[in-house]
């Protein structure tokens, strides 16, 4: 699990990169900060079990098994990318390791998690769908028409808001009345919260959770209380207006999801020092390498504008 | 041969379909026991159950992103959208998630979703209840539009889209469904992409959807009464278009009106005209007409209502005055 | 290996930033996450960090300079040393550039050879071969040209080497523009291009041509191939549909006289039969002649000729009197130049090739083709002709009492005005008074 959350956050640090150097076409959404969620959740998932993800979309990737190389090519527009370039950053997918997809509507996911939870219980599969959002999601109506099914239905959907306090460049108390839990609870289903920096809460009760689901318990929810260090997308950088600095300072120092995790195996004498800064080497350069690919990979040839808008 | 109405065609349609592949499935407003307030469903929960047929809270958005999502990890859903006109509230997972998901991943998703609704004025149900979208979502790449004219075109266009692995929305004129058709016993599928050429003539190409197809019958033989013969031709499917078959016609009586129950403007009519004039302006000997509803909401009133569609008399006026060299909206 | 400081994007707008301060000084050690400079962007002041450990070297960008996005100021290396070399530029991956679209190849030396003007009515040849590859010698003949009446082969009309062919086989060209050149030397890079490209001239001594440089129409609609040009409607715009047009242009029926017959406009397929039904219009080959013929007349009080014939023949020994005639008509058309005359009599037809000068003994008989037709009717009760222009000047002979009429007839294309009036005017004066040949 360390090893995930140290990948992710390298991995947004390059992609960060990248768009600072203006390498990158367009914009992308960092998940540094939140890589306890993605990690914790997607380690309780086999590959078979389904996730939507949202337009921050590259924890979720590469906590449900992505590889660096295609990732970047796909930030990058590039013929390898996981979509062939022809989806970006919002749009990433990673069909082998059941992700269906990053979406740049906000929400616009919900549906389709539901949907295949729906398709399990139909074709008697025991997979589980979970359903990344954000608490700016809790304003669509989408939500409560495919919660109200799934909770009807009995759907092995799991729903995970990453709650980190901010909807865009607004706090979420100024855009969600209420509380989040109750929403989901007012449909009857089974609502969590938990600490979403702490890697060990989150997969445990994930765990717990999944093995409900498969049986047909389903579905639930989770809130997942976390941060995230960067703007709102990447060019987000003068942030002080609706962000101080010293929030952002307390978070990182002290709530830090990965420093704990450390703390902890260390502690547990479970790895040490060495290992853990070998291990952080090696995906540095496993990063810089993929990056490298990526930067020199060829784009998509002309003819490939017009393929895949039908399937055969 | 036996004649069913285009309710019980549809019925067979996805009865049949069913039977063959248990993946497809049924998702909609009153689909079950009630089998749609057009009673177009009846029977099929009774054979297939609760869990294949399914009926939704009134959440369009909800349950078209459902299907969405259980298209994409392998289930082949149904999904009934009530009335045309909710086509708005699902804009989002039709046209944003359904129809792009194919091009976004490369090529490693699939939607093989079929969203049945229907179009069509006239039955005094008012503005929210009688629009044609048909060109709303044509315009969108990455779906599939099926128009049947009649029971054959409905069971025959149905079962083809459940089997493509594309999202298709097909369109049933409502106030078709008691309309009876021969349809044979036996199995058959109407490809996408092939108009069909409903009568002959060399005068002037009459090229209609839906009912309008209808509408165009009769006005063909309105005009045969006048020594003008018309050539009718359904296209069947507005996505992907027949278009060979279409300028085959052109060229062949160098005049066409296009009729289709969507607004005048900014329609399917508009599309088609537009594509007459580019592949065969040289054969034409008259402009390409567009015949359409009025650009004006739907009215209750049956004496505004019935105003507003284009009738075998409107179409029979306007062949006329192109046959003998008129220009109807003259600049 | 050195790692590249850049000015980062900062913004989504924003293509440049402005430095503000060093915080670092070159030489110094920075460690990853240190603070490096402070820059600029257009809504407050930032500060950016380094990515990696080391040295901090080879600034090139200092403070209040204003850097684009994505340009390399400094470089983290390994030693406070300046690493070898400046910074290598940053640069964003850029994609294939497209291959640069061919430019056109450089015209060798040479003069050019035109397509040239094979009958009065053409405007374009169609080249259907080439006889000789770019690089061989350019003797003998060329490239053969089709026109309407048949296929002509066509020398340089120079000697050298053919340095480059401006127009490949099948290709229309419009007289006057170069379809080859011809140099002194065999040249090294012979090419040979398509007329499509014509625009450029060969380097050195071109022929004057006119200002026929338009490639050859490739604009017709697809289906289309007739292209017989329509008479321009008097006075403006014809409305007609797509079909009845194109219609038009293929069987050759003019929609402006249908217009002109005042039928209802707009004209549709139908129209064309009333089109077609419209009586020819009338024949008048002199009235459009006219236009663009020449036609004078002369008379001169005697004919002079049957004396000096008599006497040429008596005193030099020139029994062939036709020669005679053709050598006048000759020296007339071309003093100083040779030319060949036709005499014409009714039934019979002689030419005669008339060498420069006035020798009359040299004019010969030949089979080439006239210049010049004398039309000899003076045996003849004609006393008067209006012809028309044919292919050749024409001078005609008709008795007028006891002298001469002579009328020239030739299309203006043929002779100019000066000149038609120099050639009658000396013929004249030949057949009125020969002797004057002779000074």
């Amino acid at each position: 699990m360390y090893r995930q959350m140290v990948r992710i956050r390298t991995f947004e640090d390059n992609a960060n990169q990248l768009y600072l150097s203006a390498k990158m076409p367009g914009l992308t959404h960092m998940y540094s900060g939140e890589e306890a969620v993605a990690v914790g959740i997607c380690e309780a998932l086999t590959d078979d079990d389904r996730i939507t993800s949202t337009h921050r979309g590259h924890g979720h990737c590469v906590a449900k098994g992505a590889e660096f190389k295609a990732m970047f090519c796909e930030l990058l527009g590039k013929a390898e990318g996981y979509c062939r370039g022809k989806g970006g950053s919002m749009h990433i997918a990673d069909q082998s390791h059941g992700n269906l997809g990053a979406n740049a509507i906000v929400g616009g996911s919900m549906g389709i998690a539901t949907g295949s939870a729906l398709r399990a219980k139909l074709l008697g599969h025991d997979d589980v769908t979970v359903c990344f959002f954000g608490d700016g999601a809790t304003a669509q109506g989408l939500w409560y028409e495919v919660m109200n099914m799934a909770a009807l239905w009995k759907l092995p959907v799991i729903y995970a808001c990453e709650n980190n306090g901010y909807s865009e460049y607004t706090k979420t108390e100024e855009i969600a009345a209420g509380s989040i839990t109750a929403r989901a609870e007012a449909f009857g289903i089974e609502a969590h919260k938990v600490d979403g920096q702490d890697v060990l809460a989150v997969n445990e009760l994930t765990q717990k959770l999944v093995a409900r689901a498969r049986k047909g318990e389903g579905p639930f929810f989770i809130e997942l209380e976390t941060y995230r260090y960067h703007g709102h997308h990447v060019g987000d950088i003068n942030r002080a207006y609706y962000r101080s600095k010293d929030e952002e300072k307390d978070w990182k120092d002290n709530r830090d999801p990965i420093v704990r995790f450390r703390g902890w195996l260390v502690s547990e004498g479970i790895a040490s020092e060495e290992e853990i800064e070998a291990m952080n080497a090696e995906i540095e350069t496993d990063a810089s390498e993929a990056v490298a690919y990526a930067e020199k990979a060829a784009y998509p040839p002309a003819h490939e504008v017009d393929m895949h808008v039908y399937a055969d | 041969m036996r004649e069913i109405t285009l309710s019980q065609a549809v019925n067979e349609a996805i009865a049949e379909e069913m039977r063959r592949d248990p993946t497809v499935f049924l998702m909609g407003e009153d689909v079950a026991e009630a089998g749609t307030p057009f009673k177009v469903l009846s029977g099929l929960v009774e054979e297939f159950g609760t869990e294949r047929v399914i009926d939704t809270p009134i959440s369009e958005p909800g349950f078209v992103g459902l299907a969405v999502g259980a298209a994409m990890t392998g289930a082949r859903p149904v999904v009934d959208l009530m009335f045309g006109d909710f086509l708005y509230l699902v804009m989002d997972q039709l046209c944003n998630q359904a129809a792009k998901q194919h091009y976004m991943s490369g090529g490693k998703l699939t939607v093989p979703m079929v969203l049945r609704t229907n179009l069509g004025a006239t039955r005094r149900s008012a503005a929210q209840h009688s629009q044609s979208l048909q060109a709303l979502v044509a315009h969108i790449p990455g779906l599939k539009i099926a128009m049947p004219s009649s029971a054959y075109e409905a069971k025959g266009l149905m079962k083809t889209a459940i089997r493509d692995n594309n999202p298709v929305v097909i369109f049933e004129d409502k106030l078709m469904y008691q309309d009876k058709a021969p349809v044979p016993e036996e199995e058959y599928l109407i490809p996408f992409g092939e108009a069909h050429i409903k009568r002959e003539g060399s005068d002037i190409t009459l090229i209609a959807t839906s009912s309008m197809v209808q509408v165009a019958g009769k006005a063909a033989e309105m005009l045969a009464a006048e020594g003008i013969e018309a050539e009718v031709i359904d296209p069947r499917t507005i996505v992907p278009l027949d278009e060979k078959t279409l300028l085959d016609s052109v060229r062949k009586t160098s005049r066409a009106i296009v009729i289709d129950e969507g607004h005048q403007s900014y329609g399917v009519t508009a599309e088609i005209a537009s594509r007459l004039n580019e592949k065969a302006f040289y054969h034409l000997d008259a402009p390409v007409l567009r015949m359409g509803a009025m650009d004006v909401p739907v009215p209750f009133s049956p004496a505004l209502e019935d105003l507003t569609v284009p009738t075998p008399e409107s179409v029979v006026e306007n062949a006329r005055r192109l046959c003998a060299g008129e220009l109807i909206h003259a600049a | 290996m050195p790692h590249d400081v850049t000015m980062p994007q900062l913004g989504m707008a924003q293509d440049a930033g402005r430095i503000v301060a060093w915080l670092k000084a070159p030489g110094e050690a920075v460690a990853k996450g240190d603070a490096l400079f402070e820059v600029e962007t257009d809504k407050a002041t930032m500060e950016v960090e380094a990515q990696t450990g080391g040295y901090l070297t080879g600034i090139s960008a200092n403070e209040g300079d204003d850097v684009p996005v994505g340009a390399v100021i400094a470089r983290i290396s390994e030693t406070a040393e300046d690493e070898a070399g400046t910074p290598a530029a940053a640069s964003a991956p850029e994609p294939e550039p497209e291959p640069e679209p061919e430019a056109g190849a450089a015209l060798p030396e040479g003069k050019a050879v035109t397509m040239p003007q094979l009958g009065m009515a053409q405007d374009s040849g169609l080249l259907v071969g080439w006889l000789k590859t770019p690089g061989e010698a350019a003797d003998d003949l060329l490239f053969e040209v089709e026109t309407d009446k048949s296929t002509m082969e066509v020398p340089a009309g120079l000697d050298g080497y053919l340095a480059a062919t401006l127009a490949e086989a099948g290709e229309e060209v419009p007289v006057g523009q170069a379809v080859a050149v011809i140099s002194a030397e065999k040249p090294e890079a012979p090419l040979s291009r398509s007329a499509k490209n014509a625009g450029a001239r060969p380097a050195q001594g071109a022929v004057p041509e006119p200002a026929a440089a338009s490639a050859p129409k490739t604009k017709d609609p697809a289906p289309e191939k007739a292209r017989a040009p329509q008479a321009a409607p008097p006075g403006g715009r014809i409305l007609a549909s797509p079909k009845a047009r194109r219609l038009a242009l293929e069987q050759g029926l003019d929609l402006g006289r249908l217009a002109e017959a005042g039928h209802p406009q707009p004209f549709h397929v139908a129209d064309l039969e009333a089109l077609r039904a419209l009586p020819d219009p009338a024949a008048a080959p002199a009235t459009s002649a006219s236009a663009s013929s020449r036609r004078l007349t002369a008379t001169v009080a005697s004919d002079g000729l049957p004396g000096f014939v008599a006497w040429a023949a008596e005193a030099h020994g020139l029994k062939d009197a036709d020669a005679i005639l053709a050598g006048f008509a000759g020296a007339s058309l071309n003093p100083g130049g040779a030319a060949t005359v036709a005499i014409e009599r009714p039934g019979a037809r002689r030419a005669f090739t008339v060498p420069p000068g006035r020798a009359l003994s040299a004019v010969a008989e030949t089979g080439d083709a006239p210049a010049l037709v004398l039309r000899d009717l003076r045996g003849t009760a004609l006393s008067g002709v209006e012809m028309g222009a044919e292919e050749a000047p024409v001078l005609t002979l008709t008795h007028a009492g006891g002298g001469l009429t002579i009328t020239l007839e030739c299309a203006a294309s043929g002779l100019d005005a000066a000149g038609a009036i120099r050639l009658l005017t000396d013929f004249a004066g030949r057949m009125e008074q020969p002797l004057r040949h002779l000074l």
